[in-house]
């Protein structure tokens, strides 16, 4: 049983169609990352499986049914508008936000520790929300989303104010619940945030489908037969390669059909060509999206 | 239910520790308890009733001047004799006087005065703000003189008649304090109009600023648009009521301990059932008002608009204060007891009638069910649009939108 099952939902705010048409499955235990620029159509598309916004068509099932307040305490969902309360103390903030979700005053106390210690919180408890910098409060949300340790993540615009250090943090943190079963699902416009974490993705632009499947699949579709090569050698002109390009201190070799990666790299080798590194070219996600965004038609 | 208890024990401990709101509930209290103090201690040898502080103070008699070209001024009566006039011979002397202080004015008696009835009154300050000044004193004096010093006939003319109401039974007879009988019912309908609005506009500050700091999205994944209402509706609802019930136990133990009494007319129904009726009224008000305040903070995208708007909610609570003044007088005619049974002003007017007295018993049991009825059909309908689509929806308020809503229309 997939953990959501959405079946060709649409959106229309006014003249405005949000959300085109979208169909697509997220799995147990799996991060799946909701990609695409802004005002792609990724938070109506979560905000419709959240049941905040009501299809105008199409079908969403989430733990095999439709959400009912049961299940709510089940998911933990971080919008892309933080939402804490900011006039009361982040402690009492946290523990009732928690205390929705079900949890008993024990449990609140104890995860809330660890949490707090975790993110670096613990000597902010008591301050007023609003007297915390907007990282600090990115961390109290993310803190709310996990508290009750849901089944269900959604995450909308993690990183956001977040430094290179608390971004790693968060990142690691995912991990780990994916690791013990969590499903997450991430929705973002950085791209390169995501591409080590999700294990399949859906990219949205103008709300519409443009690609959607395993990340390692869509990277080896868009994945041309280009090879890196570090040598302290010049690369040399073998039969079947198209173009030789040098790129900050590394080479770009272009292959013809003829000339395999495998071909070159046993020529080079031949050639007592030292090579200090030698991969596949793979596109990053940005780069794949420009290149799926500009050719006509939609890729699946 | 559990989740209920949350919502209203969140409400009441965020409000309970905002200073505003404890220096409004009890820092007024208290200062009005030290400003009690000074007050009694400074008129400690008086022992007046608390109705003789809204008896007219004694006022300063001030010197006014006239000039009667007419000839019409020859006695002054004895009431009078207390240094209110001073003649002068012509207006040049009497413009010295005013200019001098001597005299606050004078009158220009003029020749013609049968003719015209006119005469002119000089002041040095005029001001629209403080009434006619000492006017009064000169019609007193002319008319005395109009009917050649009888001062019997000369009341009679300017007041024929002097209504004394009977009440049919016997055993109620008009106290003299009738100051009361008007003041009791008119302050219980400003308090009601007071507390529930104050009350109700916590609950409307209180969706708007979750929805402005983006709260409600997190808040509706975690509970019904049902549970959430309710528990802000009970939890503000036991916040207003305590901060009312604070100020009127602040308010009589304030009278209790400096010593005095209310001196309330047999006239006037100040019993203790006027406090539960008080207590019935300002739930069965607050739950209408809180609700659709509540409704109203689902629809406005800020707290700037929702108080412009807040004016569409509570117009029907204004309707008894504008006929007050006919309440008061016919507590029991057909206005006062239409608007008492009204739901949407009945939790006001009611109040006005029970505080004049002698409504009849089910009058306010028939109001407090129409109330209740309404409250809940709006409680219902406000749930209806009280959901995550609309309070995110940010979308320009129009007062159409309100109505539109109320009618399921949107």
């Amino acid at each position: 049983m997939h953990t959501i099952d959405i079946k060709n939902i649409s959106k229309r705010f006014g003249t405005n169609q949000a959300v085109k048409d979208i169909s697509f499955e997220v799995n147990p235990g799996e991060i799946f990352g909701l990609l695409g620029p802004n005002g792609a159509g990724k938070t109506t598309c979560l905000r419709m499986v959240l049941d905040i916004f009501k299809p105008d068509t199409g079908s969403i099932t989430l733990f095999g049914g439709s959400l009912d307040e049961g299940k709510k305490d089940k998911i933990g969902y971080m919008p892309e508008d933080r939402g804490l309360y900011q006039d009361i103390p982040l402690e009492r903030c946290l523990t009732y936000l928690s205390s929705l979700k079900g949890m008993s005053k024990t449990e609140i106390k104890e995860q809330l520790d660890i949490n707090l210690e975790k993110f670096g919180l613990a000597d902010h408890r008591k301050k007023k929300v609003k007297e915390l910098s907007k990282g600090m409060q990115q961390k109290a949300q993310i803190i709310a989303t996990l508290q009750h340790k849901p089944e269900l993540i959604i995450i909308d615009e993690p990183f956001t104010a977040l430094d290179p250090i608390n971004t790693q943090l968060i990142k690691d943190i995912l991990v780990t619940l994916k690791e013990e079963g969590t499903t997450i699902i991430m929705c973002t416009h950085q791209m390169h945030q995501v591409e080590e974490l999700c294990d399949r993705i859906l990219l949205m632009n103008e709300g519409e489908k443009v690609l959607y499947g395993k990340l390692n699949e869509i990277r080896k579709q868009y994945s041309g037969s280009d090879v890196i090569i570090e040598s302290p050698n010049e690369v040399p002109q073998i039969p079947g390669i198209s173009n030789i390009e040098k790129v900050n201190g590394t080479v770009r070799v272009g292959l013809e059909n003829s000339l395999s990666p495998q071909d070159l790299l046993q020529n080079l080798i031949v050639n007592n060509i030292q090579i200090e590194k030698f991969q596949i070219a793979v596109p990053s996600l940005s780069e794949i999206f420009i290149q799926a965004v500009t050719k006509d038609g939609i890729d699946e | 239910m559990k989740k209920i208890l949350l919502v209203i024990r969140s409400e009441v401990v965020n409000i309970f520790t905002r200073p505003s709101y404890l220096i409004l509930t009890f820092g007024l209290p208290v200062l009005g308890f030290i400003l009690f103090l000074v007050f009694t201690n400074l008129n400690q040898k008086e022992t007046q009733a608390i109705s003789e502080i809204f008896k007219e103070s004694p006022t300063t008699v001030q010197t006014e001047g006239f000039i009667d070209q007419g000839g019409i001024i020859k006695n002054v009566p004895e009431f009078l004799q207390d240094g209110s006039f001073q003649e002068f011979e012509n207006e040049n002397s009497a413009k010295k006087a005013l200019e001098d202080t001597l005299i606050s004015a004078y009158y220009l008696i003029n020749p013609d005065i049968y003719d015209t009835g006119e005469i002119i009154y000089v002041r040095p300050d005029f001001n629209p703000l403080s009434g006619n000044g000492q006017d009064w004193k000169m019609r007193e004096l002319f008319a005395y003189n109009l009917f050649d010093g009888d001062g019997q006939l000369s009341a009679l003319v300017q007041y024929p008649v002097d209504f004394i109401d009977q009440p049919l039974d016997p055993s109620i007879t008009e106290g003299q304090d009738s100051e009361l009988a008007f003041i009791v019912p008119y302050v219980t309908t400003i308090l009601f109009y007071i507390v529930i609005l104050s009350s109700a506009s916590l609950l409307l500050n209180s969706v708007v600023s979750e929805k402005q700091n983006r709260v409600i999205e997190v808040i509706m994944l975690s509970v019904s648009p049902h549970q959430l209402l309710t528990g802000k509706i009970l939890g503000l609802g036991f916040v207003g009521l305590l901060q009312s019930l604070i100020y009127t136990s602040v308010g009589f133990t304030l009278l209790k301990i400096s010593g005095r009494s209310v001196e309330v007319p047999p006239t006037l129904n100040f019993s203790p059932s006027i406090l539960i009726w008080g207590i019935i009224f300002f739930v069965v008000g607050f739950l209408i008002y809180a609700s659709l305040m509540a409704g109203l903070g689902a629809l406005v995208p800020n707290i700037r608009e929702a108080s412009q708007a807040t004016f569409v909610v509570i117009a029907p609570m204004i309707v008894p204060m504008l006929f007050i003044s006919i309440m008061l007088e016919q507590p029991h005619g057909p206005i006062a007891t239409f608007l008492s049974l009204f739901p949407l002003t009945a939790p006001v007017a009611m109040m006005t009638r029970l505080a004049s007295g002698g409504v009849p018993l089910w009058h306010p049991i028939l109001a407090v069910i129409l109330s209740l009825l309404t409250a809940a059909l709006i409680l219902r309908t406000v749930t209806g649009f009280f959901r995550s689509q609309t309070l995110l929806s940010g979308q320009e308020f129009k007062i159409s939108l309100f109505f539109k809503a109320m009618i399921g229309k949107i």
